[in-house]
């Protein structure tokens, strides 16, 4: 098992909840797969467990890119070695319940073998480290998680959330310690725009955790046909406002062949709508979707209520488009969108049409074929995007993809950027998975941009039984 | 690395379409023998029966016995097609074309059902796929949501009553809740209306979701999963190139996941921000000037795309803006016409500006 461990961040609970989740997958195997009785019994706990190592091992030069006038800079060879860990135990019993505990844990680790100004010899994180209890019509969970939608949009916590439903009616609740950023602590990293002009450079102390926090919760009605909630969410940084909002989430399906959802996200702060989205969805024909929406944002209203800037503008961003897909044959399908949007006035446009075939049900083949175009207040660009993929054998399948971009200004003194990439991948036994990438590309940045990696993903628990006739 | 521009790039591109566009064409061109096929509706319908002389006439349970248990594989025995058929080797052949269960195992009471009133002991209200080519074989879910009592189970994020946890990895919704492109832009408010932490986490882990959202990983997504080439992540191709292009069309869409001290971090790691030393003013003559109605004025900037001052300015109360811009400074009032704020003017943040 190539685990590298974790950083100081690594909690004994989380490694607690690893350990159980990889140390028993022999006895979840068993039960997964066991007589097919649904019914469940005292003597045998029913769980299941999932636990995946994925090992990232890239090769590729790296530089303070441009130099002045496309002058030369110094590049550094990178070799970055990265590791990630993901692990969920679901429907565990407890002495007195069954099917009542959920664990789950991710983590990633990184180790930079080689020097560099930019980044860490060593730097890693854990993304979730949580145990759930469910009883009834309510549950609790601890620990590293998320929370996400409505007023919250997503935020990362350490702390507790609680839920209870009954009868199409949810309520929820949750509260913790804010997962700080990191992208702040790169080597050499400055804040800029200082009063005083001064030079920031971090890492500097550590903030004070106690003043980063956040609460919120949720209220709702929930149906297959009709859905919606009222939620709230207040933010702390450094124990003032960073954001304090309400989310008002509708949906419906009023026929079986139509969605309709709408959504807004008022800040208490600026006593305005910071987001606001309306959407359809339609199936006309069984060979057609057609979908169309409506949003509008204000940007400086989604900036941290801690941000001077947040208070300098209400400009207005409006979008509408729609998309639609055709699915002319079993093989053959035809997408597209596209948007007009107004910033402050300004017009904009975006939109892609794409083909899709999918053959040979023996040695499937994918081919996509796209182009998109898009027009923003100071430039654009037309972009074509080819896509094959091909399964050789049950265990060898390959990819190529080739992108282009035509720009309508030159970037840089650069007009075009493409990038052409493979993938191949080999399933080398059923729970190990090789993958082999390589990319080729030139733009503004680099007359000719190469980067490999290998990536090799282990599953400790076993695949899932093949497609039963 | 030197940047420079290059032409040949369009050569390139050309002739990987070409090449990839050759190869889609002779997969599709390829044909493997056709299976054969099995015909509910002429087994059902079309065979002559029942009279003097003539076989027995078919109903379901001729071939599929109403099993007690459905992890059994409910085709029917070789010696079911064998009364009629002499030619084994078709028989065989044709019962290992039976259709894949695209979303694995249901477990389903089948006797039960098949007691309820709305069934009457039929399989065609729920199998007429078989016999109606217009009709999945298979029952879609929005069939089974007819009872009430799977309304509770679809509330409480239950699938494995009915569903195996390891078939709904790879089980796509297809009535509720579609997981198609239209839904990857609306999953937020989608799940903002539902129990996500039931209903959503029933198939995906909170791991599935940081894959994307957690911004601060080690890898973003794309560089993960390089083999998915119908994903439309943002990030795919030479995003370094267009970034800012991206960003200008749809300003809000970064702030999703990013904060704007995202940018500057990225910027001043490589070299390109700019605060860092020897850094060249990346502003326009005019920006700090006289002429207020100037394009190149910075409050004119500052209306149109707050978000990209605050990619390089954003230092949260005391930002470089207030310098000039703080009550009784020469900056004047920088708030928009109807501006408004619940704070007053004594909170901790307007202070810097507003305080004596």
């Amino acid at each position: 098992m190539p685990l590298t461990g974790g950083t100081s961040v690594v909690s004994a609970p989380s490694a607690l909840a690893l350990f159980l989740l990889v140390a028993s997958p022999g006895r979840a195997e068993e039960n997964a797969g066991g007589s097919g009785d649904a019914t469940k019994t005292e003597s045998a706990d029913r769980f299941s467990v999932s636990a995946r190592s994925e090992t990232y091992l890239e090769l590729y030069e790296q530089a303070l890119v441009p130099g002045p006038n496309g002058t030369l800079v110094p590049t550094e060879l990178a070799a970055p070695i990265h590791e990630y860990l993901l692990a969920n135990a679901q429907d565990l019993d407890t002495p007195w319940d069954t099917d009542s505990v959920d664990l789950e844990f991710a983590a990633w680790a990184r180790l930079w073998p080689t020097k560099s100004d930019m980044e860490r010899p060593f730097d890693g994180d854990v993304q979730t480290a949580s145990v759930r209890y469910r009883k009834g019509p309510a549950w609790v969970r601890l620990g590293r998680q998320h929370v996400a939608g409505g007023a919250a949009r997503f935020g990362r916590f350490d702390g507790v959330m609680v839920g209870a439903s009954h009868a199409g009616l949810f309520a929820e609740g949750y509260g913790g310690f804010t997962v700080l950023p990191r992208w702040n602590e790169r080597p050499g990293y400055h804040e800029l725009g200082e009063a005083e002009d001064r030079l920031l450079l971090y890492p500097g102390p550590a903030p004070e955790r106690p003043g980063y926090w956040l609460a919120g919760g949720r209220i709702g009605y929930s149906t297959p046909r009709l859905s919606g909630s009222l939620s709230l969410h207040e933010e702390r940084r450094t124990g003032d406002v960073d954001r304090r909002a309400i989310g008002v989430d509708v949906g419906g399906r009023p026929m079986d062949d139509i969605s309709v959802g709408a959504s807004t996200l008022i800040d208490l702060d600026g006593l305005d709508f910071a987001d606001t989205r309306v959407f359809i969805e339609t199936t006309p024909h069984r060979l057609v979707d057609v979908g169309a929406e409506f949003s509008r944002a204000v940007p400086g209203l989604l900036l941290s209520r801690q941000s001077v800037l947040s208070v300098f503008s209400e400009s207005n961003y409006d979008e509408v488009g729609g998309r639609v897909t055709v699915r002319a044959q079993p093989w053959l399908r035809f997408e597209g969108n596209g948007f007009l949007v107004a910033y402050e006035g300004e017009p904009g446009a975006r939109g892609e049409v794409a083909a899709r075939l999918s053959v040979d049900r023996r040695h499937p083949t994918l081919a996509r074929v796209a182009y998109a175009r898009l027009v923003a207040p100071e430039n654009g660009y037309q972009s074509v995007r080819v896509s094959l993929s091909r399964a050789l054998s049950p265990r060898i399948a390959t990819t190529l993809e080739a992108y282009g971009y035509f720009y309508d200004d030159p970037i840089g003194g650069s007009s075009t950027s493409s990038l052409y990439s493979g993938t191949a991948t080999y399933r080398v036994i059923d729970p190990l998975e090789l993958l082999w990438g390589a990319s080729l590309g030139h733009s503004r940045f680099a007359a000719l941009d190469a980067q490999t990696m290998v990536r090799a993903t282990y599953s400790f628990d076993a695949p899932p039984p093949a497609r039963r006739r | 690395m030197k940047a420079e521009k290059r032409t040949g790039g369009g050569l390139g591109l050309a002739l990987l379409v070409v090449a990839v566009a050759a190869s889609a064409i002779l997969a599709a061109c390829r044909r493997n023998a056709p299976p054969p096929e099995f015909s509910h509706k002429v087994h059902l319908s079309g065979i002559a029966c029942g009279a003097p002389g003539q076989p027995e006439c078919l109903n379901c349970t001729s071939c599929h016995s109403p099993a007690e248990r459905d992890d059994a594989n409910r085709l029917p025995e070789q010696s079911a097609c064998d009364g009629c058929h002499r030619d084994v080797a078709v028989t065989q052949a044709v019962l290992a074309t039976a259709p894949e269960r695209p979303h694995g195992v249901i477990r389903i009471d089948h006797d039960q059902h098949l007691q309820l009133p709305a069934i009457q002991g039929q399989c065609l209200p729920c199998h007429a796929g078989v016999v109606d080519a217009k009709s999945p074989p298979m029952p879609p879910m929005s069939k089974c949501f007819g009872c009430h009592e799977h309304e509770v189970q679809w509330e409480r994020g239950e699938c494995t009553p009915c569903h195996e946890r390891q078939d709904l990895a790879q089980t796509m919704p297809v009535t509720f809740l579609k997981h198609d492109a239209a839904f990857l832009r609306h999953h937020g408010e989608v799940m903002a209306q539902k129990q996500q932490a039931l209903l959503c986490q029933s198939c995906h882990t909170q791991s599935d979701c940081q894959s994307c959202h957690d911004v601060t990983q080690g890898l973003s997504v794309e560089a993960r999963r390089p083999e998915k080439i119908e994903s439309g992540q943002v990030h795919r191709g030479d995003f370094m190139a267009r970034h800012a292009i991206e960003a200008r069309a749809e300003p809000a869409k970064c702030l999703t996941c990013h904060t704007p001290q995202t940018c500057d971090s990225c910027h001043a790691a490589r070299g390109v921000s700019a605060n860092v030393a020897n850094a060249r003013n990346p502003h326009p003559p005019g920006w700090v000037g006289t002429d207020t109605q100037s394009e190149d004025f910075h409050g004119t900037s500052a209306r149109r795309d707050i978000l990209a001052c605050a990619g390089c300015h954003d230092a949260g109360p005391t930002t470089n803006c207030i310098r000039c811009h703080k009550v009784g400074a020469y900056g004047g009032n920088p708030h928009p016409r109807g501006w408004k704020s619940a704070r007053g003017t004594d909170a901790e943040m307007c202070r810097y500006c507003h305080g004596s």
